[in-house]
């Protein structure tokens, strides 16, 4: 992938806001199997708002690799590290709503699982939903810069 | 005392020369270079430079008691050879390389007397202005007044593409006696007709030629059309509102393939794009890597598989980039077309030229007279003209002409020898052929793409001859481009990266930066990302280092002041080296020019008519300027559009034109300017709509 800022941001907040909530409907409603409750939609909450900081950082240490893009494996990379730290937040209790239940296991499984679905998404979906999505660094909105 | 000084250009790699008298200054800013030192006219060099490394007065070059004496006067210094020189003086010989900023340029030292007619550009004026960048979008008028223009001379280029047969030939030798007339362009189309700024579709009937309309038309036929009818077709236009007009109307992957096979690249070889580069697939997805694997794993050649997709998860980081085989994007593509109704839009046509229409349209003057086959004894055809009037037009018709390095040109035209030195892109499979047998010297000139296969083809060669030996001969070593904090790789002076543009021009940050970067800015731009590179593969990678230890491949730095044929019937390079008293000479078997130059819009004959009647603005480069969107804007004819794509926009908004996924950037842009604009059944590609019709490509079903 070779992301914008821009691109970076908004395909974040659409997958989240799509697949991510689809997922975590199913844990929150508990047709996984999982104990109900509204833990799920705080953790994808801060999961997006924090994501858009990541961003930024990741936009910078793009600018490192010469062909500016940001490999498959390194979204991996990405996506670990921001795992950890979403867990580090809720267990020494700086996130309201997520603190209070705190549990590493159910929280791995959600986080992983919508990491998994996002992931795979923003290699298909978003290519065959927005065929200009890949031509503007991931940006689905907004229009082309209009002059020469 | 005079001084040459040569460089590449940084975009298109055309090597540029330049006389001037000392001194010169160097900078990045021409009103902070001096004009007069000590009561002596200065000339200026102006360079450009996107990383700061080049200062507003940057070097001096001038002569005291005889010799030429280099001062560096900038806060990053000047490379003089390998030496980094700060604020100091070194004296300059004739050989030497000084760097720059991205600039490697290679100095002689000229007697006053050796100049001959070689003068400073700018037609005799009084600038003493030797070098400065063009940065402007011109009209081709103003253009064609100011610079000598390469059509100026037609041996600027020697090697055409027929305009019936689209054979590559080669100047000297074409008109032999047997040969059948060319058919004469001059009676076609009409002049009379053509000369009016708008012509009337009344005056086209009663030129009792046959007079068709459409819709649509994609003049060119090769790889750009091709992904742009595809994109409008998915997009909704229908096949019979389409018409293509190619001299290549088989397959719309003809003329590439046959200049991949020229370079040493047969279908079942591996080409230089991405996975997601996919001219069958407007979606780039599944690529070309995942189908792959897909048919390997039902092969039970799991870890082949595997790989694969470990190269499309982690390049270029930590494994090779993956790119297809030639063989499979072709089979994709003409399943694509048998999808699309291709043959049914296709014909034969040599566009001769276009105009705009009073009914804000345009017509399309091209001739349908088919050449006869190549060694068939029947005779040409009766002329068959015609016109198609038409009101979208897409321009896709690839590389004008193929350019020699001057001094190989130079070498064919006093020698008419067309079989011992020969551009990479032409059939030469002469060379190897005659290497395997009898073994020899090869001189290869340029470090790309091209370069990289020919040394695998050299190689394989060696395997049934071992007496081969490679001389790679390039003007300057590499030092890697740079840009912000990012280092292009250079291992052996072959500097890598995967595609040719870094791969954040294609969709990235790159690209938007370009995109709204003013021409200044955008040149700077393309300079830093610009040059020769080569995909780094493992295995090529060991055969360059293999050749250095064994000793048959060499290489060499070094301007070459000429090349002749020695009595011995060999070519023999000279060069002008440093270390070596005077010049150094290369008899060699053959000399392959991998420079990969394509030459400028103007030499192909519809192209030059087209800028010139319709006064065209050209970039930077020379080339077509198009707006974001790929449109030609003063070709707009009331509602009638006019798009362009392919190397013939190199140097406009859109750094990597000339590639898949550059074509189909362009096609999906102008797709979307058409449907804004209300084009006649085309809509935008998007959400549910563009879901559905990748299942019909899926499914192989008609879009
Ligand atoms: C050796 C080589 C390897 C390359 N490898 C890659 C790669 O791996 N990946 C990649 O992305 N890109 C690659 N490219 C670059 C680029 O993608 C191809 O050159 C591609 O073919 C360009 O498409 P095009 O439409 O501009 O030109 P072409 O495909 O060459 O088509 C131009 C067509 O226009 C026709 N034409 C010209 N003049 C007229 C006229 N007056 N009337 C009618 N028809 C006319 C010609 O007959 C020709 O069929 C490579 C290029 C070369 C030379």
């Amino acid at each position: 992938m070779t992301p914008t800022l821009f691109g970076r941001w908004q395909t974040r907040i659409f997958l989240l806001a799509t697949i991510g909530l689809l997922v975590t409907w199913g844990f929150a409603s508990g047709i996984f199997g999982t104990e109900r409750g509204n833990v799920y939609y705080w953790v994808l909450l801060y999961y997006a708002v924090i994501g858009l900081a990541w961003d930024i950082l990741y936009n910078y240490l793009q600018k490192f690799m010469w062909d500016h893009d940001w490999p498959g494996a390194f979204q991996l990379l990405a996506g670990i590290a921001e795992g950890i730290l979403l867990a580090i937040l809720a267990a020494v209790g700086v996130l309201p709503n997520v603190s209070d239940h705190f549990d590493l296991l159910m929280f791995t499984i959600h986080y992983a699982s919508i990491w998994v679905a996002v992931y795979l998404a923003s290699w298909v979906v978003m290519r065959l939903l927005f065929p200009r999505w890949r031509f503007r660094g991931g940006e689905w909105v907004g229009k082309w810069r209009r002059t020469s | 005392m005079q001084l040459q000084l040569t460089w590449d250009d940084p975009v298109t790699e055309e090597p540029q020369q330049r006389v001037s008298p000392l001194p010169i200054a160097f900078g990045r800013e021409l009103e902070q270079l001096p004009r007069e030192i000590d009561g002596q006219q200065v000339h200026q060099i102006v360079l450009l430079d996107t990383n700061s490394e080049v200062s507003r007065y940057h070097a001096l070059i001038f002569e005291v008691a005889g010799e030429v004496i280099l001062e560096d006067r900038s806060t990053n210094g000047t490379t003089l050879n390998e030496e980094r020189l700060i604020r100091g003086r070194r004296p300059l010989t004739t050989g030497d390389t000084i760097r720059i900023g991205t600039y490697n340029i290679t100095i002689a030292l000229m007697q006053t007397e050796d100049v001959g007619t070689t003068r400073l550009t700018g037609g005799g004026s009084t600038s003493t202005v030797v070098f400065s960048p063009q940065t402007n979008i011109l009209p081709a008028d103003e253009i064609l007044d100011e610079t000598p223009a390469p059509s100026a001379s037609s041996s600027n280029t020697i090697i055409n593409f027929n305009p019936e047969t689209d054979n590559l030939e080669s100047q000297p030798v074409i008109s032999t006696p047997t040969a059948p007339p060319q058919p004469s362009r001059r009676v076609f189309p009409p002049a009379d007709v053509f000369a009016a700024e708008r012509v009337s579709i009344n005056a086209l009937h009663a030129t009792g030629y046959p007079v068709e309309e459409i819709d649509y038309t994609a003049i060119g036929g090769g790889m750009g059309s091709f992904v742009w009818v595809d994109t409008i077709r998915i997009c909704g236009v229908k096949p019979d509102q389409i018409r293509v007009l190619t001299l290549r109307p088989g397959r719309p992957y003809e003329r590439y393939e046959a200049l991949l096979r020229n370079c040493q690249i047969p279908r079942y070889k591996r080409i230089r794009s991405g996975s997601d580069s996919c001219p069958d697939n407007v979606w780039g997805w599944p690529g070309y890597a995942l189908r792959e694997a897909w048919r390997e794993t039902f092969s039970g050649r799991i870890p082949s598989a595997i790989s694969h997709l470990w190269e499309v998860f982690s390049e270029p980081a930590f494994a090779d980039t993956y790119t297809p085989i030639a063989d499979n994007v072709f089979n994709s593509m003409d399943r694509e077309a048998a999808r699309i109704g291709w043959d049914r839009m296709v014909r034969y046509g040599s566009v001769r030229a276009i105009r705009k229409t009073e009914d804000g349209r345009y017509v399309i003057a091209y001739s349908a007279t088919k050449p006869p086959a190549a060694g068939s004894a029947q005779p040409p055809a009766a002329s068959d003209y015609r016109f198609l009037v038409a009101k979208y037009i897409h321009l896709s018709t690839g590389y004008p002409a193929i350019k020699l390095l001057n001094d190989l040109q130079d070498y064919r035209q006093s020698t008419g020898d067309t079989r011992k030195v020969v551009h990479g892109y032409e059939p030469h499979d002469h060379v190897y052929e005659y290497l395997e047998k009898n073994g020899g010297t090869i001189v290869i000139r340029g470090f790309g793409i091209v370069g990289s296969q020919i040394m695998d083809r050299v190689y394989k060669a060696r395997m049934a001859n071992a007496k081969i030996s490679v001389i790679h001969l390039s003007r300057s070593p590499k030092a890697g481009n740079k840009f912000g904090v990012a280092k292009r790789y250079v291992e052996n002076h072959w500097e890598f990266q995967p595609f040719n543009w870094p791969k954040g021009t294609w969709g990235g940050d790159m690209r938007s930066m370009l995109e709204a970067a003013d021409p200044l800015r955008r040149r700077e731009l393309l300079e830093a990302w610009g040059g020769t590179t080569t995909a780094s593969r493992g295995s090529w990678r060991q055969t360059v280092k293999q050749g250095l230890k064994e000793g048959w491949y060499t290489l060499k730095f070094g301007q070459v002041d000429k090349v002749e044929l020695n009595e011995q019937g060999k070519p023999v390079t000279y060069v002008k080296s440093r270390g070596y008293q005077g010049i150094e000479k290369i008899e060699a078997d053959f000399v392959v020019d991998c420079t990969g130059l394509v030459s400028d819009p103007r030499e192909n004959p519809l192209l030059k008519d087209l800028i010139e009647h319709h006064n065209l603005d050209l970039n930077p480069q020379m080339r077509f300027h198009v707006e974001n969107d790929f449109e030609i804007k003063k070709m707009r004819n009331d509602k009638g559009r006019m798009y362009a794509a392919g190397v013939i926009t190199l140097g406009g908004p859109y750094a990597p034109v000339d590639t898949f996924l550059g074509l189909q950037y362009a096609a999906h842009r102008s797709a979307e300017a058409l449907a804004g604009a209300r084009a006649p059944k085309i809509g935008h590609l998007e959400g549910i709509g563009s879901i559905w019709q990748w299942l019909k490509w899926a499914a192989n079903m008609s879009p």
